[in-house]
């Protein structure tokens, strides 16, 4: 019995499937990239460059085939996976990372008692059809109660009890109340503006409650002057009211009573004269010149007109 | 610069989801531009290009005047419209023949650009071979020591891997394994070595990009043989285009938007039992795969130990017993000796407790 042959045919075979370099050949799994850092020989890439290139491929593929050939493997339908491990070499994203959003209400809650998602088929089996038919959308089984001809009442139902349409508003309520609940998980994520803490729509909200709770504490007989304080009650504010002193100065005593003295000498003023007597309309009536020149539109529109003619005018930029 | 598009309908919605940043990014969509004055060489390459990085790619059929290098609005829109996170620009002018830029982006930004000139290429028709399946993943060679070196090549590998293979997978089925694509740079010319790469990068090699060595680019497919082991021979038959390129201009990221690009999500609590992460003292995953720590407890004296009380072991208790015997008449018993003396004891104090 000569092993010698059978051990000299191992190590040939062994030799088919290894790579011997100077430096190895560094593999990143992860990405299926060999990277051969061992300088190019100039003599073998002058002699026959596309030869010599293949080579040096052909050892680089084997390297990286037999890395990816000792990786675990499991089985699926279409035959055994290797499992790769997670990439070696860094590479930029292409977009930033995704900012964490916080869990809606729902979903603490199914964390907190280890409700697991389950995903729903869109076919359910309906035992009296004895068919699969669609758990929603169209013929679904959430509108049979609106499609079926006759439905049971109760024998205290009113008489005019309509059950289709009892169920499609029902069926609305419901989607209405998702709805709800989805803008107000929305809103809850959004991350507040920069230093909300005492404006913003909860804040707002708060002083509306506070105002309309002072106005009831004195919406009694006696104005709330003998009502008792609950605990946790601020006391309210009143108006304070501010008295002059009774002794003042000679001098604001004669300014105030010339004051007083020149006002008597006046027309009494109304709203009207007021504002015809601001604005120098002896020569122009100004609402009516601004009526005319925008055609009825009003001082916003010829405002707006200007601002854009005059934009117009610009070159756009050629994309 | 672009108006948010706010969803009408469930469809759009989905797209619009799906555009949205994730943890495990998809492989980028590279979009292939052609310049005022492309010219045959060039677009045809990028016609081979496009077949090798297909689904991930779209091509523009009009010319656009872009100027990468001077003026990137314009890769700026495309890439925010199409999503696309690579360009390629085919431009041919008289200073610059048959030249490719490479552009990738970050958050629909410019990152980094590199141009290369078409030096010498084959088309894919010319190999009367079979080919590789579009859509599968080829694996990636890269052959010389500059790659690891010199930082222009350097971005160069990191381009190509983002542009053929830039996705993160976690398993692969190995029969769909069918090409490699072979980078590899000619000779080191004797003035460029790895002790002079690295620091004159910024100052002469930079300006005088005709001194760095030229890039092969080959496509071959992959024959498994049989070899005895468990591990097949490989044999190598060329598929593709190849490509012989040479190194122009390029520009480096920006070293702020650079690092807001390499930030990686978290460690999940899974990936740091299977070893990722810092190396946490104490703390070990067995061979059942349960992760078990160490407590280290300090000296402890054994003589101070509070143990259980057995008032027999006490140390002075045969001096205790002698005394008693002398002073109690009652229980001296010459015969019965230690043990008739512990009872008496006993005896004396269940009488004293009652």
């Amino acid at each position: 019995m000569d092993v010698s042959d059978i051990l000299a045919a191992h190590e040939a075979k062994q030799k088919a499937v290894t790579v011997e370099k100077d430096i190895p050949l560094e593999i990143d799994a992860g990405f299926l990239t060999v990277t051969d850092l061992n300088p190019v020989d100039k003599e073998s890439y002058d002699a026959d460059r596309e030869e010599y290139l293949m080579s040096i491929a052909r050892d680089g593929a084997q390297a990286l085939l037999a890395a990816l050939f000792s990786l675990p493997t499991t089985s699926s339908p279409d035959g055994p996976l290797a499992q790769l491990p997670p990439p070696t070499t860094q590479l930029p994203r292409a977009k930033p990372l995704p900012k964490p959003k916080p869990p809606t209400k729902w979903e603490q809650f199914a964390k907190a008692k280890g409700i697991h998602k389950t995903r729903k088929d869109k076919k359910v089996w309906d035992e009296a059809k004895q068919e699969w038919v669609n758990r929603w959308g169209w013929k679904g089984a959430n509108k049979d109660k609106e499609v079926q001809w006759i439905t049971e009442v109760r024998a205290n139902a009113d008489v005019d009890h309509d059950p289709v349409k009892a169920a499609r508003d029902a069926r609305k309520a419901r989607v209405a109340k998702n709805e709800k609940q989805h803008q107000q998980n929305l809103a809850r994520a959004m991350p507040l503006p920069v230093g909300t803490s005492s404006t913003g729509a909860p804040a707002d909200r708060k002083k509306q409650i506070d105002r309309t709770l002072a106005v009831t504490r004195t919406s009694t007989a006696s104005m709330g002057k003998f009502d008792r304080r609950l605990e946790g009650e601020k006391k309210l504010k009143g108006v304070k009211r501010k008295f002059d002193p009774t002794e003042i100065s000679a001098a604001s005593e004669k300014s105030r009573d010339l004051a007083i003295l020149s006002k008597l000498d006046k027309e009494p003023s109304t709203k009207k004269t007021k504002s015809s007597e601001s604005s120098a309309s002896d020569v122009l009536n100004v609402r009516k010149a601004i009526r005319s020149a925008s055609k009825g539109k009003g001082s916003a529109a010829l405002a707006r007109e200007a601002g854009g003619g005059k934009g117009k005018n610009f070159k756009k930029g050629k994309r | 610069m672009l108006r948010t598009v706010k969803p009408k309908n469930a469809r759009s919605k989905r797209v619009l989801q799906a555009r949205e940043p994730k943890e495990i990014e998809d492989p980028r969509t590279a979009i292939f531009v052609k310049g005022t004055h492309a010219g045959e060489r060039v677009n045809a390459v990028m016609k081979e290009l496009m077949a090798l990085k297909r689904p991930h790619a779209i091509s523009f059929s009009k010319k656009n005047a872009v100027r990468p290098f001077e003026d990137a609005s314009s890769l700026e829109f495309w890439s925010q419209k199409n999503d696309a996170g690579m360009f390629v620009v085919g431009q041919s002018t008289k200073k610059r023949p048959h030249g490719m830029t490479f552009v990738r982006m970050f958050d629909y930004k410019v990152l980094d650009m590199c141009e290369v000139g078409v030096d010498d290429w084959k088309s894919m028709a010319e190999f009367k071979t079979p080919k590789a399946t579009p859509g599968h993943k080829p694996m990636l060679h890269f052959a010389s020591e500059l790659f690891e070196s010199h930082p222009r090549f350097v971005q160069l590998k990191s381009m190509l891997i983002d542009f053929f293979n830039g996705e993160e997978i976690d398993a692969i089925h190995l029969a769909g394994l069918e090409h490699i694509i072979s980078i590899s740079l000619g000779p080191t010319p004797p003035t460029m070595n790895a002790a002079t790469t690295t620091l004159e990068a910024s100052t002469s090699t930079a300006e005088d990009p005709s001194t760095l060595p030229k890039v092969h680019i080959r496509a071959y497919t992959i024959r498994l043989l049989k070899s005895g082991t468990r591990v097949p021979r490989v044999e190598l038959t060329p598929m593709g285009p190849s490509l012989d390129l040479s190194l122009r201009r390029h520009t480096e990221a920006d070293a702020e938007l650079w690092k807001q690009a390499m930030r990686r999500p978290k460690l999940r609590k899974q990936d740091v039992e299977k070893g990722l992460g810092k190396k946490r003292k104490n703390l070990e995953v067995d061979e059942m795969g349960d992760l078990r720590g160490r407590i280290h407890v300090g000296k402890q004296d054994l003589g101070k130990l509070q143990t259980r009380k057995m008032k027999g072991l006490k140390a002075g208790r045969d001096d205790m017993l002698v005394d008693a015997e002398h002073d109690d008449p009652m229980l001296v018993d010459d015969e019965g000796g230690d043990d008739d003396a512990e009872d008496g004891e006993r005896r004396r104090k269940r009488a004293k407790a009652a």
